[in-house]
């Protein structure tokens, strides 16, 4: 079985104080932290996992910036058999269609019988490359994707639904597979893993090698565009109950207790 | 003059709400763009939901095959390019469910559209349509234009467009032979797979304390437990807290998770992303203990400390405990 698995390298946003950049296009992203998107961690792991199980290898390819390169080498102390890092200037800016199109490009003439993606980044909050990749390829494709089987050229999966439903659903390869968090256990990266793969190389394609034309990626071969962005309306909000811990905790056990919150 | 098309999705021969939503978006779209108001339902068998449909839209394009009694993708991806590739210019309007999440992205391309997804209001100007969605781990929103493009896709965030009745006249019912009816789907729906119950609950409780991901990776269960224990309620949580196996799925608050009501709600660490604000029914009152200040529970929390939980949890509970006496 081979696995090509494409992970985002994204800025650490769930406890960051985040603050609009000027011009008012994006966030500031300088002084936050990036790291592998979480949806993208569970399908490494889960293409490590098939290996183990049935053979075969496994690439991990990403479209990020230098500092990405980390990313992708503990990639491969996970258990990945290569890594491939596409990034050229002209590649800053693009969208997810951009990033489908580069993708796409890398991937066509290497033989492949999945790909795994995540469902969502947690930057752009979009869930569309996995899909867009499938397409530009001419592979079936489906995401949310919590358990995955093989069977003779076919792969047999469980699709999440809302309000805790799922669906089996049985799909012909090559196909791509946009994976839900959760589906397996990330494994602990051992320091012995992780100098072995310390002098591994990570090739570094860009868009010339790739054969691509500069009008195809970046925001010129981009469908959308961020206009502006903004930090949501406060509204009212909670009341903040002040003070130090043990004083905070007194209060909120008094509003509670007024408000049935202890049975 | 933007022609709108909206999607419907239905399940077990019931149209889903996200149908009626995508109705209500396309409806001002429509008003806003100048254009004609399409419905488009695939299925293997339309009595009953075409007729509904068509009482709140002009229009209702109707194409039966059997290999859409359930949603497929595959199918659909290829029966909507057939029919959408000289209709341009043209808006494609869909809910952001779980399935036409597995559809969008790849119809864009098979268009040639552009899309956004998972959007939560549109604003038109000089004739143009733009979209407001979500960023950054849903912290930001921002608003997205199409460059001009000619053919848009746009999915929308579920609950961000109620539905009210048109009740305008009923409109035209048109069927359309299928695209796809000599074609084998790469793609098979076997069965569907109902949630895993368990020893709790947490629907039906009124006093819930739910754990997120700012409990820590290796966090002391028994803390939580004596709080919830000491407040009479059970133990809930968000999402990553299943991933990191901390609790069963049947504790999971949200949208991909359980629906509950109870009358308090205590969110400790949890950012309150709107896939598990959206799990939270009835208007309980909400209190959040989260370090982040600006964190987004607290827009819909009436009581908040900033803080850290391993500080408050612990003071909490003996809080609790001295008031009971
Ligand atoms: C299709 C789909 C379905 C989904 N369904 C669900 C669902 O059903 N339920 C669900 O919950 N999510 C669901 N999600 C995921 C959702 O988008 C969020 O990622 C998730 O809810 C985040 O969980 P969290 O708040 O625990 O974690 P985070 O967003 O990481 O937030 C952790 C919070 O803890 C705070 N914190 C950290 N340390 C401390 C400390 N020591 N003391 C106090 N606070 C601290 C941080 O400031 C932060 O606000 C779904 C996503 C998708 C795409
Ligand atoms: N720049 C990128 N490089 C490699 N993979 C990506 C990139 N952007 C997105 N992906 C993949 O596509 C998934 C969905 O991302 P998105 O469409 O940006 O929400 C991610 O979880 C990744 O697996």
């Amino acid at each position: 079985m081979d696995i090509i698995v494409c992970v985002k390298w994204v800025p650490d946003t769930s406890e960051a104080d985040l603050a609009i950049a000027g011009g008012a296009k994006d966030i500031k992203k300088d002084d936050l932290d990036h790291d592998i998107n979480d949806w993208d961690r569970f399908a490494v792991e889960e293409a490590v996992q098939i290996k183990e199980k049935v053979g075969g290898k496994v690439t991990v390819v990403s479209v990020a910036p230098e500092d990405a390169e980390e990313m992708l080498r503990e990639s491969l102390a996970r258990g990945a058999d290569e890594a491939f890092h596409l990034w050229d200037d002209a590649f800053e800016g693009s969208d997810g269609y951009a990033v489908a199109t580069i993708l796409a490009k890398f991937i066509k003439d290497r033989p492949f019988d999945l790909i795994l993606t995540g469902t969502l980044a947690d930057d752009d909050c979009s869930g569309q490359v996995g899909g867009m990749l499938a397409a530009m390829l001419g592979v079936p494709n489906a995401v949310l994707v919590s358990s995955i089987e093989f069977l003779d050229r076919k792969v047999k999966f469980k699709k999440e639904l809302e309000g805790g439903l799922y669906e089996a659903v049985e799909m012909d390869l090559p196909a791509q597979l946009s994976v839900a968090t959760g589906l397996n256990e990330p494994r602990f990266v051992s320091i012995r893993a992780v100098r072995k793969v310390a002098s591994a190389e990570i090739p570094v394609i860009d868009c010339g090698e790739l054969g691509l034309d500069e009008s195809q990626v970046g925001p010129q071969g981009s469908k959308i565009q961020v206009e502006e962005v903004a930090m949501p309306p406060e509204g009212e909000g909670a009341e903040i109950i002040g003070g130090g811990a043990e004083e905070a905790a007194g209060r909120l056990a008094e509003i509670l207790k007024e408000k049935g919150g202890i049975g | 003059m933007t022609r709108i098309f909206v999607l419907a999705e239905h399940r077990l021969q019931k149209l889903r709400d996200a149908t009626w939503e995508a109705l209500e978006a396309g409806r001002k779209l429509a008003a806003d763009l100048g254009g004609e108001l399409n419905c488009i339902l695939l299925t293997d068998n339309a009595a009953g939901m075409a007729d509904e449909l068509a009482k709140e839209c002009p229009k209702v394009l109707v194409v039966e095959d059997p290999k859409f009694e359930t949603f497929n993708s595959d199918s659909a991806m290829k029966a909507l390019a057939a029919i959408l590739s000289d209709k341009a210019p043209f808006m494609l309007v869909m809910g952001n469910s779980n399935s036409m999440m597995d559809l969008a992205p790849g119809l864009a391309v098979a268009l040639d559209a552009a899309l956004a997804t998972d959007c939560f209001a549109f604003e038109v100007k000089d004739g143009r349509p733009a979209a407001f969605r979500q960023m950054y781990n849903y912290k930001v929103n921002a608003k997205v234009s199409f460059k001009g493009a000619e053919k848009i896709v746009v999915t929308l965030r579920g609950g961000a467009f109620p539905f009210s009745s048109g009740g305008g006249a009923a409109g035209a019912v048109e069927k359309i032979a299928s695209p796809v009816a000599d074609e084998a789907p790469r793609k098979r729906f076997l069965n569907y797979v109902e949630a895993e119950k368990g020893d709790v609950d947490i629907a039906s409780a009124d006093i819930i304390v739910s754990l997120g991901r700012g409990i820590g990776d290796e966090p002391d269960m028994e803390i939580f437990e004596s709080l919830a224990d000491a407040m009479g309620g059970v133990l809930a949580c968000s999402r990553p807290i299943v991933d990191k196996n901390l609790l069963p799925k049947y504790h999971q608050v949200g949208t991909s998770g359980v629906e509950v009501k109870p009358k308090v709600y205590l969110a400790l660490g949890i950012s309150g992303a709107f896939q598990h604000v959206g799990g939270i029914k009835g208007a309980p009152l909400i209190v959040a203990v989260n370090k982040d200040a600006k964190a987004p529970i607290f827009r819909v929390a009436q009581y908040g400390i900033v803080g850290d939980l391993n500080e408050v949890v612990p003071a909490l509970e003996e809080k609790i405990k001295d008031l009971k006496g």
